[in-house]
């Protein structure tokens, strides 16, 4: 295989590599503090994609400048569902009433009804918008950058920055560090734990709305597209490490690299089970993953 | 021949030694008790007697078997059972279903498992609560269904890490009983307390252990007035007053 | 009333046999089942029955590995390793269904023992998500896959359409619904009495302490890992067989279908929402969701695509947040409380009867 076509493919790899890592930083916030795994995140960047979709669809709304309108929404969004849902689960939690599948399986449920809402609603057909800046190039020596791509590229280090800030530099993100490293040393401190936990949901879910806003203009909206990308964000949040948001990146751009070279060699379906396979393998021999905290 | 012989025994956990040398022989029949502060690695003795832990070093012999390497379930075969310091029922299961839990270690024919199981509740004076979900007992109650579900693998030796802890003067009264009662059966007991009442009142012989060391060994007396021993629980101030 | 049932209601009512209108109930239904083929024609109607017996034998197979206290998200792919290895035999060889399942069964079983070794000690969650991943890596194989091993021809996302030979059950072929329904039928039974057996022995009692406690297990002298590992073969070689019986009813099978990610959620929710770690919990859950998904897929499944799966989602939802042991908790309940209020007297305490025998 030439080295040039091995550079263009690494690029790719880069690109998809950021769409990955966009969508699974929200995710690997959520786990990393809340410790629950969230199955429906798939299906909030689903339905943050159609939020930007029919912004743009009924008011001309360009999605980088929805993004204005849905991450707030989706901030609360978050906030609710923690609040609602899953906060009782903790509650239950406590009788001794141990379930931890139970938030997997109920995420799961809602992620069932949020894409078939999808689908009762908005029927299945793909939506795409239509504009200039959808097809917009940015040419490089060997290749041709799609600027859409690139700009979710650059937004993944965006996201992983403005988190790592606020995580170090604000007392919000030390009281949801503490949460996250012993929930019950924090409620000693005075630290109400809920309301982190919903504020910390919230800001996973706005990250990841982030993303969806951003990719639409390069990728097709339909209520199926959220379980794969879900899927997707739980091999990069366990490759990356649990825990760690810079691994999410890092694992997000891993992969995706991965799977643009290893498409060259087998067909873009077939690499998928190279993903799958580096996820069963990182779970047996490094639970940690390459910057975790946590371990599986 | 020495029934239960623990040689030499090392564990560290990162950079923290919680075993360090430590030795102890056991005769059949006897009641042993093991004491320390907290921190002292009784618990952590208990746990690698019991498998649970593999030590860094050292062995530990049971009726000429060494039991290093071998899995917790292995060891309970051989005939040491153990109660946990933090007791955990099957919560989902009643107490009769716990024991037999127990008793199906010996028999694999659930008719008499059952028979077995309520012998042993009976025994325990704890009949009546056959039908209790492990989640509706008090914390009497799961001391008692720790040590019925630990004797109905028809123990040789049993582990009991701080069966008194939380109990009232009565209710360790009758534990006491309870113990010297199996004693007579042909059980062999190591018993880690911190009611030094309770522990001075059942024991033939007790093992002090301080920062992961065997400070001393001997008859209840001997250990109560040393000094040494003294100052390893209330501090130098006290051993010399 | 002849002299067996007097002696019956003696025992019921003096409060030795605990628990009558539960074993009336079974046989109540039991029979029922066995005489709908004789009244209803419609095949149609056959066909939703068969269905409801085809997910209630899958998720009594799925809820053993449940017992042992995972959730698998991946039993799909077990389906499939049946279905395909029979139908591949048959295809490829002449060899017949019948024979075909038991290979398919082997393998199966096989495929559990060695993928279940390393990942039953991962914690929930991370099984979970372990499962999904095998059953994803196998169907995106047999999807892009033309050729196979040894030449086998897979025929990739095409899928396998069985041969037609009419009515042939020596091949495990029939031109009538009925003998589906009364092979599925006794299947599902077959399943649910080995399911009861299980629970009721040794292992049943190991796998309750095992998915409690496994340390405390442990400590009991059980060996956790064995104990898994035959609940979770199985449970593998039980979903093979369905696998067989999926493809010879519907004579196609293909990995979208078969193996995806959609069938193995289908077989957990059923589990699920019955009760996932409970002997009849699938059956009840295949009950409440196999007809009302169907219909509704069947009658709305146009204009209103995916509101089956809306219901079963919120279903799921509900049923977490208030019934986490699943439905089967409450209509066991009911029909205790139900079974006390018909003793005349008051149930004799176990523990006299006991003290009287000895």
């Amino acid at each position: 295989m030439s080295a040039e076509l091995l550079l263009s493919a690494s690029v790719m790899g880069l690109l998809l590599g950021g769409l990955y890592a966009s969508v699974a930083i929200g995710l690997s916030l959520i786990f990393g503090i809340i410790r629950v795994i969230n199955f429906a995140h798939g299906g909030f960047l689903m339905m943050a994609m159609y939020a930007s979709f029919w912004l743009w669809y009924f008011f001309q709304i360009n999605p980088y400048l929805s993004i204005i309108v849905v991450v707030p929404l989706f901030f609360f969004f978050g906030y609710i569902v923690q609040n609602t849902l899953i906060k009782p689960m903790f509650v239950r939690e406590r009788a001794l009433v141990v379930e931890p599948l139970g938030v997997l399986l109920l995420m799961a449920g809602f992620d069932l009804v949020l894409a078939n809402l999808a689908l009762l609603f908005f029927k299945s057909d793909y939506r795409a918008i239509v504009s200039p800046i959808a097809s917009a190039t940015i040419s490089l020596e060997f290749i041709e950058l799609n600027v859409p791509r690139f700009i979710v590229l650059v937004l993944s280090f965006i996201i992983t920055g403005g988190l790592t800030w606020l995580m170090n530099y604000t007392e919000i993100g030390v009281a949801i560090r503490a949460v996250g490293q012993n929930r019950e040393a924090a409620a000693l401190c005075g630290i109400n734990v809920y309301k982190i936990y919903n504020i910390t949901f919230g800001l996973g879910t706005a990250a990841v709305a982030l993303a969806g806003a951003a990719m639409v203009p390069f990728y097709y909206v339909n209520p199926s597209m959220g379980l794969p990308l879900g899927v997707k964000s739980f091999i990069v949040v366990v490759l990356g490490g649990l825990g760690s948001i810079p691994g999410a990146l890092l694992g997000g751009l891993i992969l995706g690299i991965i799977e643009s070279i290893t498409a060259q060699f087998v067909t873009s379906t077939s690499a998928v089970i190279f993903s799958f396979l580096l996820f069963i393998i990182v779970l047996f021999v490094r639970p940690k993953g390459l910057m975790g905290i946590i371990e599986a | 021949m020495n029934w239960l012989f623990v040689e030499k025994l090392n564990k560290r956990f990162g950079g923290l030694v919680a075993v360090r040398d430590f030795d102890m022989t056991v005769e059949e029949r006897e009641i042993v008790g093991l004491i320390g502060p907290n921190g002292a690695g009784k618990t952590t003795v208990f746990n690698i007697i019991a498998c649970y832990y593999q030590p860094d070093s050292g062995r530990v012999i049971f009726q000429g078997k060494d039991l290093v390497g071998m899995k917790p379930f292995h060891v309970c075969k051989l005939g040491i059972a153990r109660t946990f310091q933090v007791t955990k029922p099957f919560i989902n299961n009643t107490v009769l279903e716990n024991v037999m839990v127990g008793a199906f270690i010996r028999t694999s024919n659930t008719r008499l498992a059952k028979k077995k199981a309520l012998e042993i509740l009976e025994e325990l004076d704890f009949l009546e609560q056959k039908d209790a979900l492990g989640i509706e007992l008090t914390t009497v109650d799961h001391k008692r269904l720790e040590l019925a579900r630990a004797l109905a693998t028809d123990p040789k030796l049993l582990l009991l890490d701080e069966v008194m802890a939380g109990l009232t003067p009565a209710e360790k009264m009758s534990m006491l009983n309870l113990l010297r009662n199996i004693q007579k059966q042909g059980i062999t007991l190591i018993v880690v307390e911190h009611d030094m009442k309770a522990v001075m009142n059942l024991c033939e012989r007790i093992i002090l252990m301080h920062r992961g060391e065997k400070l001393i060994e001997g008859p209840p007396s001997l250990v109560a007035n040393n000094p040494r021993a003294i100052a390893a629980y209330l501090g130098e101030d006290y051993a010399t007053a | 009333m002849n002299k067996t049932n007097k002696e019956i209601l003696k025992k019921f009512r003096e409060g030795e046999e605990k628990f009558l209108l539960g074993k009336i109930a079974i046989i109540f239904f039991a029979i029922i089942f066995l005489i709908i083929p004789l009244f209803v024609r419609d095949p149609y109607f056959l066909h939703i029955f068969v269905l409801v017996f085809f997910f209630a034998y899958l998720g009594t197979a799925w809820s053993l590995v449940s017992m042992a206290g995972q959730l698998s998200l991946g039993h799909a792919a077990l389906l499939g390793i049946g279905g395909y290895t029979s139908t591949l035999m048959f295809m490829e060889w002449g060899i017949t269904p019948w024979l075909g399942m038991i290979f398919g069964a082997a393998f199966s079983g096989l495929v559990g023992l060695i993928i279940g070794y390393p990942t039953f000690r991962l914690k929930g969650p991370y099984f979970a998500l372990t499962t999904i991943a095998f059953a994803e890596i196998l169907r995106i194989y047999v999807e892009n896959t033309e050729i196979g091993p040894f030449n086998i021809p897979l025929r990739a996302a095409m899928g396998l359409l069985v041969p037609l030979k009419g009515h042939a059950p020596s091949v495990f072929q029939f031109a009538n619904k009925e003998a589906y329904y009364y092979i599925i039928f006794a299947m599902m039974c077959g399943a649910i009495f080995l399911s009861y057996t299980i629970n009721r022995r040794r292992m049943g009692f190991y796998l309750a302490a095992i998915r409690s406690d496994q340390d405390g297990a442990e400590a009991l002298g059980i060996n956790s890992t064995k104990y898994k590992l035959i609940a979770m073969i199985i449970s593998c070689i039980l979903t093979a067989i369905g696998g067989t019986f999926y493809a010879q009813y519907f004579r196609y099978i293909n990995p979208e279908r078969a193996m995806g990610l959609g069938m193995s959620i289908e077989i957990a929710l059923v589990g699920v929402i019955g009760g996932w770690q409970t002997v009849l919990g699938p059956t009840i859950g295949s009950l409440l969701l196999s007809p009302s998904g169907e219909l509704i897929r069947a009658y709305l499944g146009g204009t209103y695509a995916g509101l089956h799966l809306f219901i079963y989602g919120l279903l799921l939802m509900i049923v977490i947040l208030f019934l986490p042991n699943g439905l089967n908790d409450p209509i066991i309940k009911a029909l205790k409380r139900l079974n006390n209020c018909l003793r005349r007297y008051p149930a004799k305490k176990e523990l006299d009867i006991i003290k009287s025998k000895s």
